[in-house]
């Protein structure tokens, strides 16, 4: 991205939160993380009876944890047995002592429910104070709130640590957008955290009200709360004069605040090392594979008490890097998360990831970053219907220059993907701006 | 001699041309012709009406994509046999038609491949065009009379 974009003359990267940690050799990193391993693993393993259990199965005594080898042959815990001990099975603390809860927005069955302590909300700021200086945001900035608050971790999460950053908070939450474009101007708002579709919305909002967003005082989006394609971000960055970079987390093992974007490695992120030991595995095998490989993300919260969880499968596939970052940091990066181990469609026996639309789509003019998926089999054989926005300049008159456009895309989906699409043209505007998790898929199969 | 037609994509659900005319209504917009076609892969509206720079203005503002096409509009005279005279006459001048649509009172609106030869090649046959002025001007107390 060129300088010109950016309308503050601020520079792109901020300082670096910790240093001593983030610069160091990766022989210290690991060494730190060994030495929280081993601490976490023997807390869990005395405070949670669960996974007492688990472990006393396979003859595991903490002690047996030497080197991270050893973390190979912990078991695994996935999104089942969170449910299963719903809502307080897994807490680590006494009750008394648990000063927060959360909740994953639960899209199938029941929610997962987490729990803090003191001690993990400290910690818990730590991470966000580490990812958003990776983003360039510094004390002072004024850093306005579009997630809703509630249950989600996405806005208390963020929220308390830029505070304690020394960002002046401004709650704004979900919805609103005309009022939002108001705080900006009025506040002289530096810093938004959307989630990408929201701040699109918020983009063309302004627009068509004849807000210039190349005079707003906007520096930084921080982007999270669901994935952002590559093409969206790149739009959103020119469209709105900032930068823009996206953080990952999940409730499950804390919320935001596991990695963060820095503004030199796009569309990386750094992971906080010091906090998240992190595997990649076979999916099919529960198999480590050698770094670089893609498989999912496996995560292990190193400092938390009230909910330590062991080796949690995230269904996230991603690649890792401990290769040094040109912004001075040597933590991991993991490559941005395009699709998960069960987003995976299968449309008459082809394996088809949403990812792949968003990449091919990204390659052809006049396809805007939004799009959704239907697939049904009402007759009888799965059929794949892809509703996409045009970009307004190519809307045209002609329904043989629109149809031939149609079937151009249609086409080039085809000859990649290996399944037939049928391609229909909506609206620029008409496909939902979310400000919770985007939902690109509609599957309704029935068996 | 031509007029501005305004076309937008509308989605073939219930509601969603409501959506639009409501939006005129709001601004005052008063619709002399309009065409909805849906192909069942996308649909768009077509409009004419009295202030195509209004209609444009206020339909952006609630969000829609708006674009301009010039197209010929054509007065006909209320009497059997009219439409068949027009059309002939569009036949021996080789104007070639896209798509065509009736508006209120006698006139239709023609969209034409190539609009400056399709006017040079009606001038002088006895078809009326009309302006976007007389359009504008256009009375529905007219239309009883």
């Amino acid at each position: 991205m060129s300088n010109s974009v950016i309308n503050n003359n601020q520079s792109a990267t901020g300082p670096i939160f910790n240093k001593d940690f983030e610069c160091a050799s990766r022989d210290e990193i690991r060494t730190k993380q060994l030495e929280q391993l081993k601490k976490q693993v023997a807390w869990t393993y005395e405070h949670v009876p669960y996974y007492q259990q688990q472990l006393d199965a396979i003859g595991f005594k903490p002690g047996d944890l030497r080197d991270f080898s050893d973390v190979e042959s912990l078991p695994f815990t996935d999104k089942n047995v969170l449910r299963d001990t719903y809502p307080f099975g897994l807490f680590a603390v006494p009750m008394d002592t648990v000063v927060r809860l959360h909740a994953s927005s639960g899209t199938t069955g029941k929610p997962i429910v987490v729990g803090y302590n003191q001690h993990d909300l400290e910690e818990w700021r730590y991470c966000i104070k580490t990812i958003v200086q990776m983003a360039g945001v510094v004390p002072g900035d004024r850093a306005q709130m579009a997630f809703g608050y509630g249950m989600f971790t996405g806005g208390f999460g963020l929220h308390y640590g830029l505070e304690d950053l020394g960002c002046m908070m401004i709650p704004a939450g979900s919805g609103n957008t005309e009022r939002h474009l108001m705080m900006i101007d009025d506040y002289k708002t530096t810093v938004l955290i959307a989630t990408p579709s929201y701040a699109m919305h918020m983009c063309e909002t302004g627009e068509q009200l004849g807000y210039d967003w190349s005079s707003s005082s906007l520096r930084v989006g921080l982007f999270g709360g669901e994935p952002c394609p590559p093409l969206l971000k790149h739009r959103i960055e020119e469209r709105m004069h900032i930068f823009c970079t996206d953080n990952y987390g999940l409730t499950e093992v804390m919320g935001p605040g596991v990695s963060g974007e820095c503004l030199f490695a796009r569309d990386q992120q750094h992971i906080v090392e010091d906090h998240f030991y992190w595997e990649v595995i076979d999916p099919k095998t529960g198999k480590v594979l050698p770094e670089g490989s893609e498989g999912e993300l496996v995560l292990t919260p190193l400092n938390k008490q009230a909910f330590p969880v062991l080796r949690y499968r995230t269904r996230d596939l991603t690649v890792v890097t401990t290769e040094p970052c040109a912004c001075g940091r040597t933590t991991a990066r993991m490559s941005k998360v395009r699709s998960r181990t069960d987003d995976m469609l299968i449309i008459r026996g082809t394996n088809v990831f949403p990812s792949q639309f968003e990449d091919i789509l990204h390659n052809i003019k006049g396809a805007s970053p939004f799009y959704s998926l239907i697939v049904e089999n009402s007759t009888g054989l799965d059929r794949l219907t892809l509703k996409l926005e045009l970009e307004p300049a190519y809307f045209s008159d002609s329904f043989a220059e629109l149809d031939s456009y149609r079937q151009n895309v249609a086409e080039k989906l085809r000859s990649v993907l290996q399944v037939s699409v049928d391609v229909k043209l909506v609206a620029p505007g008409s496909i939902e701006r979310t400000t919770g998790k985007a939902k690109h898929v509609e599957d309704l199969r029935k068996l | 001699m031509s007029i501005r037609q305004l076309s937008i994509f509308v989605e073939n659900t219930p509601g969603q041309f409501a959506r639009a005319t409501s939006v005129l209504e709001q601004a005052k917009v008063s619709i002399r012709g309009f065409a909805l076609s849906d192909t069942g892969q996308f649909g768009i509206a077509r409009l004419v009406v009295d202030n195509p720079d209004l209609a444009a203005e206020a339909l952006s503002a609630a969000g829609y994509t708006v674009k301009f096409t010039e197209v010929l509009c054509v007065e006909l005279i209320d009497h059997p046999g009219e439409l068949n005279r027009v059309a002939n006459i569009l036949q021996k001048a080789d104007v070639n038609i896209e798509y065509a649509y009736s508006m209120m009172g006698t006139f239709v609106v023609c969209k034409v491949y190539d609009l400056e030869a399709a006017k040079k090649r009606l001038d002088g046959h006895p078809v009326r065009l009309v302006s976007q002025d007389d359009i504008m001007a256009f009375s529905v107390d007219e239309v009883g009379e």
